[in-house]
């Protein structure tokens, strides 16, 4: 009996082996030829001139990503009235978005800059622009952003949105602009 | 044209003996009530000889007649004015019959002799026939022409009125450049335009110091605002960045300090520089926002724009006293001041239900009238060093052009500055880059 068991084994066994070198064989058959081509140029590459390794690309990646979608999540405007920096209800409502996105992206730093319509003279525009800069930055800044975070430019009336002389045009050129620093 | 070509240039003819007096000479009062209206009559260019003229002289006269036509108390007449049409046969008083020029109101008559590189200009007052000016230019070639007129107007200007500020000036502005703004440098008549700065960002508000040797002004860029001082001997610019967020309208005080809107008590407030670019303590401080000041030439009255009450308005300040004083009453809106150098007047823009126009007022007559009137914007006012002219930025022609008139409002004349958008003109006591 035990004869028989050991030879029905290895039997077995045999079996087995013979199957598995079958499969082996099946899968190097079904190997693509390019597959093999690409084995023979590696072996003539040049380890130095091999791209950056794939953790770092995705870092890289990863900043510009969260970079691009903070820049969304801040890069809204908020408008004033004329010859005002003082902030509306709905400028209230979008910097309070802000303070939320500037909390998750902790890692950037924004420029706030003040612009005016074309109507005021350039000297006061720039003073007045410098105030709506810093009317927006202090409202962030109750809200919990450190002042460290936050620069302001005023552009004055140098860089209207919309070059057209009607009052649709100067309401969208009295605003603030967030962008994101670093 | 080289510069030593017209130094070598030498008073021709010497007034009549009996014509030397000071008080017997026609004279204009520029600043005086209700200006008199000078009538001159340019005859056609000449030779020495005969009738046939250098293209160097006719370009010369062209050029004359074209400065005077920049200077409102001059009236430049027509031949056919003339009963019998041209009264010359030469260049001097003996060739020329006055009493045609008298009938036809002509208080002045010039002739324009050229031969060659050489130049002779002279002006003759028609009711005395007495030599107001007589000018010889050696040496002249085509490129310097026009500088040469515009020295032999500079002299008619000063024969008459006392002052040549509008020709012995250089005005610099800003002017697009590549989408920023970059300075710029030419005469009051164009000449000589230079790009004089190449900082990137906006180059604004320049300012001349009172020797001519400076002009300040701010830089924008992303790095904020930073004051930008361009030293005219070296022809380099320094930038200086100062604390808070803004460096606006910096401005010479007649001591050669500067003046500067500044924001480091956390608003635009005026302050003055010491040697070392420190700033000290606000000059009439205020919690609102304060810009534009101007100094008179003694440096005691500083004007300035503030919303300290609300809407912007121009204020004076006493340097002596401390005392602030408000100076606009009518509008919401009145910016940019420019006071002129005897502390008398003071020219601002003021936001009309038509766009920005240029006001004065008479701060001694306790009076104001409007001296443009677009259309579109005119901003940016400035005396010039005697007072008398006033320029400005306007959009009345489509872009924004520099333009000159006067304090009595006489029509404005655009100033060629080339092309693309010019603004904020500022006159310093220099003569053009050449």
């Amino acid at each position: 009996m035990n004869a028989k068991r050991f030879f029905a084994s290895i039997m077995m066994l045999c079996m087995l082996v013979a199957l598995g070198a079958g499969c082996a064989k099946k899968t190097t058959d079904s190997m693509p030829a390019s597959a093999t081509k690409v084995e023979i140029s590696d072996k003539d590459s040049d380890w130095q001139s091999q791209p950056a390794p794939a953790r770092s690309m995705t870092e890289d990646e990863l900043r510009a990503q969260q970079r691009e979608q903070a820049q969304r999540e801040l890069g809204n405007m908020i408008f004033f009235a004329f010859d005002s920096f003082e902030l509306t209800p709905e400028s209230r409502e979008v910097l309070n978005a802000k303070a939320d996105a500037l909390k998750k992206y902790s890692l950037f730093t924004i420029v706030i800059e003040g612009h005016c319509d074309e109507r005021g003279t350039s000297e006061y525009n720039l003073a007045l622009g410098e105030r709506r800069a810093k009317a927006a930055q202090q409202f962030l800044n109750q809200l919990g952003i450190p002042d460290n975070r936050m620069t302001i430019v005023s552009y004055g009336k140098e860089r209207p949105l919309d070059p057209s002389k009607t009052e649709s045009a100067w309401s969208k050129n009295r605003r603030d602009e967030f962008k994101i620093q670093n | 044209m080289k510069l030593k070509t017209w130094i070598l240039t030498c008073l021709l003819v010497l007034l009549f003996a009996k014509g030397s007096h000071a008080g017997d000479v026609l004279s204009v009062d520029i600043f005086g009530p209700g200006q008199t209206k000078v009538n001159i009559l340019v005859l056609p260019a000449r030779g020495p000889g005969g009738p046939g003229s250098s293209a160097l002289a006719k370009s010369f006269s062209e050029t004359v007649q074209s400065d005077i036509s920049y200077l409102p108390f001059l009236r430049l007449a027509y031949m056919n004015e003339i009963l019998g049409g041209d009264p010359s046969k030469g260049l001097k008083a003996d060739d020329i019959d006055f009493k045609p020029l008298q009938l036809g109101r002509i208080d002045l008559v010039m002739t324009v002799g050229g031969r060659g590189q050489e130049i002779e200009a002279r002006v003759y007052e028609t009711y005395t026939r007495k030599l107001l000016l007589g000018k010889a230019y050696n040496q002249v070639d085509e490129g310097g022409v026009a500088l040469v007129a515009d020295r032999f107007c500079a002299q008619l200007m000063r024969v008459l009125t006392g002052k040549s500020g509008f020709f012995d000036s250089t005005l610099a502005f800003s002017k697009k450049v590549n989408g920023g703004k970059e300075l710029f440098t030419a005469s009051a008549l164009g000449r000589g335009l230079t790009q004089v700065t190449n900082d990137g960002g906006f180059n604004v508000s320049p300012n001349w110091s009172k020797d001519g040797r400076h002009v300040a002004y701010t830089n924008i860029s992303d790095k904020g605002h930073r004051l930008g001082v361009w030293d005219r001997n070296k022809r380099v610019s320094r930038l200086r960045k100062f604390g808070g967020n803004v460096a606006i309208s910096p401005t010479y005080t007649p001591e050669g300090r500067i003046a500067i809107s500044l924001s480091i008590n956390g608003h635009p407030d005026i302050y003055l520089l010491d040697e070392n670019m420190n700033p000290g303590s606000p000059l009439a401080p205020s919690w609102g926002i304060s810009v534009s000041p101007s100094f008179d030439l003694s440096g005691r009255k500083m004007v300035f724009c503030s919303g300290r009450l609300g809407g912007p308005q121009i204020f004076m300040l006493n340097r002596d006293s401390g005392a602030v004083e408000r100076i606009t009453y009518e509008g919401t809106y009145n910016t940019r001041p420019s006071l002129s150098p005897d502390g008398r007047f003071v020219v601002f823009a003021r936001l009309t239900g038509d766009g920005q126009r240029i006001f004065i007022r008479d701060l001694v007559a306790n009076q104001e009238r409007q001296i443009t009137f677009g259309p579109g914007n005119d901003e940016d006012p400035s005396f010039d060093p005697d007072g008398y002219f006033v320029s400005f930025a306007s959009s009345r022609n489509g872009g924004v052009k520099i333009f000159v008139t006067t304090r009595y409002g006489d029509p404005a004349k655009q100033i060629p500055t080339g092309a693309g958008d010019a603004m904020a003109p500022a006159w310093g006591v220099a003569p053009a880059l050449n």
